[in-house]
């Protein structure tokens, strides 16, 4: 046989992968929501990936002061978020983006200052893994990776803070995940998703509602789905007690799942915002939530 | 044809044809999960960009260039290549026509620049016209029948027939 034909017989014999059809079908999808809407979040995550896929340059890894990047003043409160220090590294195919929040000015000052020590803790970790896996890859001379971490400011009253802060790791594709902190700003406490409710019933009647949601939303919208078994039942099944949350500022709780906690990855960061009637029952009062 | 028409007409192209696209993505890649990616985001940006497609009839090379393009552009930004000269690439190369048999197919088409593999993938593999060939990668029709000819004579492959 030819060479040539030999070569092509190889070439046939590439084995396709059976999530190809399933790829495929997704981008269709994904594309053809994008024309109709833009979902927010998960255009957001992707521009975050995509900025961090940019980056060119040497190392560069000084700690750096940068402030009033987040410098979000509300009328009787003077507690602040900035950025206190930024790790990062370039080049060409390993890039970390590193962005550490910082609080000020919460009357609680112990609260504060453990926050703010976990942030940078987090943070220094990060780094350090990320610069193993480097040293780890570069020893066999091959492959790229990328982190990047910052926050943003969901909600700023003058009764509560609640700050987002996301991870994104690049190798091929990118995985994102989410954090939340609440802070009640009167009161200084740290506000826990069970600390909400009288019991832990909230799980059930949280969860029951999502599962209907989630139902009713691939219903209405070929393109939105949720992880299920053979298509029919929900791989979902309940929320965790310390399942990621935040507060809006007009009291109603939402619930954050991460890229691929229980939707395909194109789904991106998935939150749901709970009816606060439901939840009437169950809550401890109305301070938070109404 | 509305805008919708052929939206669903490159649709059932992209559906219809994925094994060839992932094939050609795989033959650049050479592992499953960036090969899934390049499809995957190739499908993204040819949708996304569907008016530039002017006619119907030129789907496949439309497609496959914007496949290529994401495939070189993927390796450009991650991987470093390392450009091989000819006295070291002989090195790598069987030396006579019975050694040949030896040579597989991903080793030999590591040993070309992407420009090059391309034109061996889409010329053989996938069997188009020297011009679709070369309207896929952007290059004049003599162009792109020259570096074959060279590619072929780097690889010391003998084809039979003509390009």
């Amino acid at each position: 046989m030819k060479q040539i034909n030999k070569f092509k017989k190889e070439y046939e014999d590439i084995e396709i992968p059976s999530e190809l059809d399933q790829v495929v079908k997704q981008s269709i999808q994904r594309a053809k929501a994008s024309q109709k809407k833009h979902n927010p979040v998960k255009r957001w995550s992707l521009g975050v990936a995509a900025a961090a896929a940019l980056f060119i340059g040497s190392i560069n890894a000084s700690p750096a002061f940068a402030n009033s990047l987040a410098n979000i003043p509300v009328l009787g409160s003077i507690v602040e978020v900035f950025t206190i220090e930024t790790l990062t590294m370039d080049r060409e195919t390993y890039q970390a983006n590193l962005k550490t929040p910082a609080i000020s000015g919460l009357e609680d000052e112990e609260l504060q200052a453990s926050l703010n020590e976990k942030y940078i803790e987090e943070n220094k970790e990060l780094f350090k893994q990320f610069k193993e896996e480097v040293a780890d890859m570069e020893e066999v001379d091959a492959g790229h990776l990328g982190i990047d971490t910052g926050y943003e400011v969901k909600t700023d009253t003058e009764q509560l803070l609640s700050i987002a802060r996301y991870k994104v790791n690049t190798v091929g594709s990118s995985s994102t995940t989410m954090k939340y902190d609440t802070i009640d700003k009167q009161n200084n406490v740290l506000v826990t998703l069970p600390s909400l409710f009288k019991d832990d019933s909230y799980i059930e009647v949280i969860s029951s509602y999502l599962t209907k949601e989630m139902k009713q939303q691939m219903a209405d919208d070929e393109n939105i789905s949720y992880f299920a078994f053979d298509g029919s039942d929900l791989d979902f099944q309940a929320i965790q007690a310390d399942q990621n949350f935040y507060i809006t500022s007009d009291h109603k709780l939402v619930i954050s799942f991460d890229k691929y906690e229980v939707a395909p990855g194109y789904m991106g960061i998935v939150t749901f915002e709970i009816p606060s009637d439901i939840l009437s029952d169950v809550l401890v009062g109305d301070t938070y939530i109404r | 044809m509305t805008k919708n028409e052929k939206f669903e007409l490159v649709e059932r192209f992209l559906i219809e044809n994925q094994n060839a696209h992932y094939r050609i993505a795989y033959s650049y890649m050479k592992n499953k999960e960036n090969a899934l990616d390049i499809v995957q985001d190739s499908i993204l940006k040819a949708l996304k960009s569907i008016d530039s497609l002017d006619e119907v009839k030129y789907m496949k090379t439309w497609f496959y260039r914007i496949l290529v393009n994401t495939s070189i552009d993927f390796i450009r930004k991650h991987q470093r290549m390392t450009v091989m000269d000819g006295e070291i690439l002989d090195g790598y190369l069987p030396k006579s026509e019975d050694e040949q048999s030896d040579m597989d197919l991903l080793d030999a088409l590591d040993a070309l620049t992407p420009n090059e593999k391309s034109l061996i993938v889409l010329r053989f593999f996938e069997d188009l016209k020297i011009e679709e060939v070369a309207t896929v990668l952007g290059e004049n029709v003599n162009t792109a029948k020259t570096k074959l000819y060279r590619t072929l004579k780097k690889l010391r492959l003998e084809i039979g027939e003509g390009i």
